[in-house]
């Protein structure tokens, strides 16, 4: 058995290593961006059963961005609705034999860790300008600064950390399973792995709107702030 | 353990870019259209909010125009009735005006009746009274009933005024009339009697009359002396019917 925690390379583009997990990767996006395509090809007023399960998705995920950003959804969507969508096809492709999920790699977990660090930057700077973000430091005193550019590091180290443990976990226990007891045995442990899929997923999304949503309600200009403006 | 930046670097540029196309191709078109059924929903309630208003103003124009018509039939049975009203008092007015006239006609009728039987009673009773008179006159005396008819004669003459007993005096002729034929020297008593109660000496021609039963009757252009029973019958009678 090959170790969860080491990288297989399938080949090499030139001097750039590609491994199992990108060629996942892309299979991933290939097929959401397909199924984007042909599903959104034929909207139309009276929805479609296919449809009506489309905008139930999206309106899940507005309906949680407003429950946890406060916010209107349209300009998290894609971002949050995207990490969800993502983290959820590849933690469940533990299902498609001798293939192992994008996410039980570190660089998989450390590359959406740091798409929502670059998140939080890009939104706050969104929210309230560079000024503004910046400031978002120093709430809710000055000498909380160091504190929350520790924390704004390492909260996306616990995200990479927590999504990857669960999901690397899994698929060890699996395979050692696997490997001791044969074919039938790991069946339920292999559910007990897509529930846990699931539930990180959502559990990402959420800690990513919960990020987002933080430093923008900071960046926001106060009332009793005039020199701060929206940009 | 060791990471592999490249692996990192491609998976983060891959999960971006998965990010712009689902966003692109999934997330903006479904969400579009779920604001563009929303907006049509909103539409569609708005065009049905706006038709129920409509349907309510019309329904209230409705229900104007029935109190409309509530009011104006109310009006007319208030007129009818009050047409008929007026019709019926006038009806019964005329009917009682009719009754009236019908009742005044029936005792006018009723007294005419009674007076006319009267009359024929009084007449009936004049006829037979005269009737039982003259019966009774042929039992009399006649010499002494023409005595004394002539003795009231005389006294009847006297008590006309002196200017018309002498006109009748001068007359030429004067008629006595009697119940029965007198004889001669009962013609030339009279004669002298009444010529002396008339002052003068005039021409009395005698005629016979049974419808006096008893009496002497004197008649001229001048003078004119009833003296018999009958006229006294009917004298009676006439003031019989005024007293009644």
């Amino acid at each position: 058995m090959i170790s969860p925690l080491s990288s297989v390379v399938l080949f090499h583009l030139g001097p750039v290593p590609i491994s199992e997990g990108v060629v996942v990767t892309w299979g991933i996006m290939a097929m959401l961006v397909l199924a984007s395509v042909l599903l959104t090809r034929r909207l139309s007023l009276r929805p479609s059963p296919t449809q009506a399960f489309l905008e139930l998705v999206v309106e899940a995920v507005d309906s949680q961005i407003r429950d946890t950003m406060r916010v209107e959804p349209g300009p998290y969507r894609a971002f949050i609705g995207t990490l969800f969508l993502f983290i959820f096809v590849a933690n469940w492709t533990s299902l498609v034999p001798g293939v192992d999920p994008p996410t039980a790699h570190l660089e998989t977990d450390a590359a959406l860790a740091l798409l929502v660090f670059l998140a939080v930057i890009w939104f706050g700077v969104r929210a309230g300008g560079m000024r503004g973000y910046f400031a978002s430091f120093a709430s809710p005193t000055i000498f909380m600064v160091p504190l929350n550019i520790v924390e704004s590091v390492t909260r996306s180290f616990s995200m990479m950390v927590r999504l990857f443990g669960n999901v690397m976990s899994g698929v060890f226990v699996v395979g050692i399973v696997l490997s001791l007891a044969g074919l039938l045995v790991p069946i339920p442990l292999m559910a007990l792995d897509l529930l846990t899929g699931a539930v990180q997923a959502y559990i990402f999304a959420v800690l990513a709107m919960v990020f987002i949503a933080g430093v923008v309600e900071d960046a926001k200009p106060s009332a009793d702030d005039p020199e701060r403006k929206s940009p | 353990m060791s990471i592999d930046w490249w692996s990192l670097g491609l998976q983060t540029i891959n999960v971006a870019i998965l990010v712009w196309l689902l966003g692109r191709f999934f997330w903006r078109p479904v969400a579009a259209m779920i604001a563009e059924r929303r907006e049509t929903a909103e539409a569609t309630l708005k065009a049905a909010a706006d038709r129920q208003a409509e349907d309510k103003a019309a329904l209230a124009d409705i229900e104007k125009t029935r109190a409309g018509f509530a009011a104006e039939r109310d009006a007319i049975l208030a007129a009818a009735q009050d047409q008929a009203e007026t019709a019926s008092k006038a009806r019964l007015a005329e009917e009682a005006s009719a009754a009236t006239a019908r009742a005044s006609a029936a005792s006018a009728a009723i007294a005419k009746d009674r007076r006319d039987a009267e009359n024929s009673w009084s007449l009936s009773a004049a006829t037979l009274a005269t009737a039982m008179a003259g019966r009774l006159a042929t039992r009399l005396d006649g010499a002494a009933v023409r005595a004394a008819f002539l003795e009231w004669l005389l006294q009847g003459i006297r008590a006309q005024p002196e200017a018309m007993r002498l006109a009748a005096a001068a007359e030429a002729s004067l008629e006595a009339t009697t119940a029965t034929a007198l004889d001669a020297a009962e013609q030339d008593r009279c004669r002298a009697a009444i010529g002396e109660a008339l002052g003068g000496h005039p021409d009395i021609t005698f005629t016979v009359d049974a419808a006096l039963i008893a009496g002497i009757e004197l008649r001229g252009r001048h003078l004119e002396v009833g003296n018999s029973w009958r006229a006294d019958l009917a004298r009676i009678g006439k003031e019989l019917a005024h007293g009644a």
